[in-house]
């Protein structure tokens, strides 16, 4: 298929894609508005300590965790397909806190799975900070790869 | 491309540190094991401190039923048999004056799904069969033949809602459905209701209805009605507002159906019996699960007018409870330490006190506990009917196995016993809700 579509000399190829359009970034923002979403309701938990919040927030984390999975595999597929994305640095960095954010995401899933005040506060509220800062992080790398590095499906 | 390759596995490397490092911080997983179970029966439990897990200890024992001709062990100069085999998961046996037994067939109502663990759960408790269909109604037994096995059976009462507890008080014959408690016509002999009840008083049932079972048990002089009505939740993870009247033991007028709150922080008072000696009201209580494979132990005690067991803020007296905000200083000062501990995770579901004369004089005037046995402890508990001995009205020594042989030799489970009750000659009768089957020991040569 690519073979059809020449590649621009400033342009890098996203393998993983359907009719021209990358899958990654389409997939991306759904685990990240699910974990930043239980960082909102873990903080709300935490100042009114009313159970709704910490359901809300361990169904936020518990969907977030499998739309990730769609997400990094998109992702994977981009970064082993093409040697021009692996090069890139903050395509590496982009791997490594994106591994983080989720491994430290399955942990939070697993502690707010717990019964009552601590499975938020103090271990669940903490992960989910640190998740949010990393995501922040895993998003400037991850369009930086495309405004400054031109990771895109050529046209 | 060697360029390539050696990036790959750095990457492979740093993810699998990664994981790594995330995995040691759950270091907890399934690795927590349980102490010795005995010093965690009597007066004075063996507390250890809490622990809280990413993966709570979870250990079920696979359900296989019993094959043909097994029964459970009992001790030299007993022996058991089949009552009755092939009923509906069977949960309560109560023996009417003339000494017919009744079998409450019965399973709890669908759980709803609240959180993602509750979907976890179902698995679970499809693998140890906890999740059969209950009869939703009560088998009568009489007349035992010389293979042990009752020849009538008849339906006495069907279409019920997920009952538990039954109680018969003159010609007023009670059942606690899992949302009231229902009155019907009842005369002597008689092998079936079909006459339609009566509601005395609601019940807390439903939507969530987490532990489900409504013990019940008529007070001697046959005034008063106790219902024990169990937690909606593990520990008010559902919100203190699903709690309401829950975690109790109602006192319900027969007259009126008026009721009150008797005592409270019972987590789930699954059995409640008359002291014969002292006359005093005792409970069986099922306590908290997650803080691991020796907490909480669950109990035996005496149940005091307008008591306080702690539940959810407190166990065993002043321990704090660290899954509940707010806490209730004042509540937990006044919490009453159970007066026997019987074994964390045991499941203790099923309480009948001996009075007949049929098992050998150890046995005469203590308590029977059916435990239906553990699921988040390893190694397991429970699984068997333990004798707890009493005098002057309080128990008065350590616990002894007396129905064993649930589990198999690689800890399948053929069986789990519920409730417990002693018939018109002096057998105990043990209702086994896994093999379908009402067990009756007696005396060898009886």
């Amino acid at each position: 298929m690519s073979n059809d579509n020449p590649q621009s000399m400033a342009s890098v190829q996203s393998p993983a894609r359907v009719h021209l359009h990358p899958i990654h970034p389409m997939l991306a923002p759904f685990p990240i508005v699910c974990f930043v979403g239980a960082f909102v309701t873990d903080l709300v938990y935490w100042h009114t300590a009313a159970v709704q919040w910490e359901t809300f927030s361990v169904w936020l984390l518990s969907v977030g965790m499998v739309m990730a999975g769609f997400a990094v595999l998109a992702g994977f597929i981009d970064f082993v397909g093409n040697r021009q994305i692996h090069a890139l640095r903050p395509a590496w960095l982009h791997v490594l806190g994106n591994v983080i954010a989720l491994v430290l995401s399955l942990i939070n899933a697993f502690v707010h799975s717990r019964d009552g005040y601590t499975a938020v506060i103090p271990t669940g509220l903490i992960l989910s900070t640190l998740v949010v800062l990393i995501l922040m992080f895993n998003a400037w790398t991850g369009w930086s790869m495309i405004y400054r590095h031109d990771v895109r499906v050529s046209v | 491309m060697n360029d390539l390759s050696m990036r790959v596995s750095r990457l492979s490397f740093v993810c699998a540190t990664i994981a790594t490092l995330g995995l040691a911080g759950c270091s907890e997983v399934g690795g927590d094991v349980g102490g010795d179970p005995n010093r965690q029966i009597g007066a004075d439990p063996f507390l250890p401190a809490p622990r809280e897990y990413l993966l709570p200890p979870m250990h079920i024992a696979k359900a296989i039923g019993w094959s043909k001709g097994e029964t459970p062990s009992v001790p030299p100069g007993m022996q058991v048999h089949a009552l009755a085999i092939g009923l509906e998961h069977p949960r309560f046996v109560y023996v009417l004056p003339n000494g017919d037994v009744l079998v409450v067939e019965s399973n709890g109502p669908k759980a709803p799904i609240n959180r993602p663990k509750d979907l976890i759960m179902g698995w679970v408790q499809n693998y140890a069969g906890t999740h059969a269909k209950g009869g939703n109604r009560i088998t009568l037994l009489r007349d035992i033949g010389p293979d042990g096995v009752a020849k009538t059976r008849t339906v006495f009462l069907d279409h019920l809602n997920s009952p538990y507890g039954v109680a018969l008080v003159g010609h007023d014959f009670y059942v606690a459905n899992t949302d009231a408690l229902i009155r019907y016509p009842y005369e002597d002999g008689q092998t079936s209701i079909t006459a339609p009840g009566t509601k005395l008083t609601d019940l807390p049932g439903g939507p969530i209805d987490h532990h489900w079972t409504k013990s019940l048990v008529a007070s001697p002089d046959g005034s008063k009605l106790y219902v024990g009505v169990g937690s909606n939740s593990n520990i008010a993870e559902n919100g203190m507002v699903a709690e309401y009247e829950r975690a109790a033991i109602w006192e319900v007028d027969r007259a009126t159906g008026a009721h009150r709150i008797f005592a409270s922080g019972v987590r789930n008072p699954t059995g409640l019996q008359f002291e014969p000696q002292s006359g005093k009201l005792w409970a069986i209580a099922n306590e908290r699960d997650e803080l691991g494979p020796d907490l909480v132990p669950d109990y035996l005690t005496s149940v005091r007018d307008g008591g306080f067991y702690g539940w959810p803020y407190s166990y065993y007296g002043q321990h704090l409870d660290p899954r509940v905000m707010p806490q209730r200083p004042e509540l937990v000062a006044s919490a009453i330490v159970p007066d026997y501990a019987l074994s964390s995770h045991v499941a203790p579901l099923g309480v009948t006190f001996y009075t007949g004369n049929n098992l050998p004089a150890p046995y005469h005037g203590g308590a029977f506990v059916g435990e239906h046995g553990s699921w988040d402890r390893n190694p397991l508990n429970g699984y068997k009917v333990v004798f707890v001995p009493f005098s002057d009205g309080r128990p008065s020594g350590p616990a002894q196995d007396v129905v064993t042989g649930f589990l198999d030799s690689e800890n399948r489970a053929r069986g789990r016993p519920v409730g417990v009750a002693v018939d018109a000659a002096g057998g105990l009768l043990i209702a086994d809700d896994l093999g379908d089957t009402v067990w009756r020991v007696t005396s060898t040569g009886s």
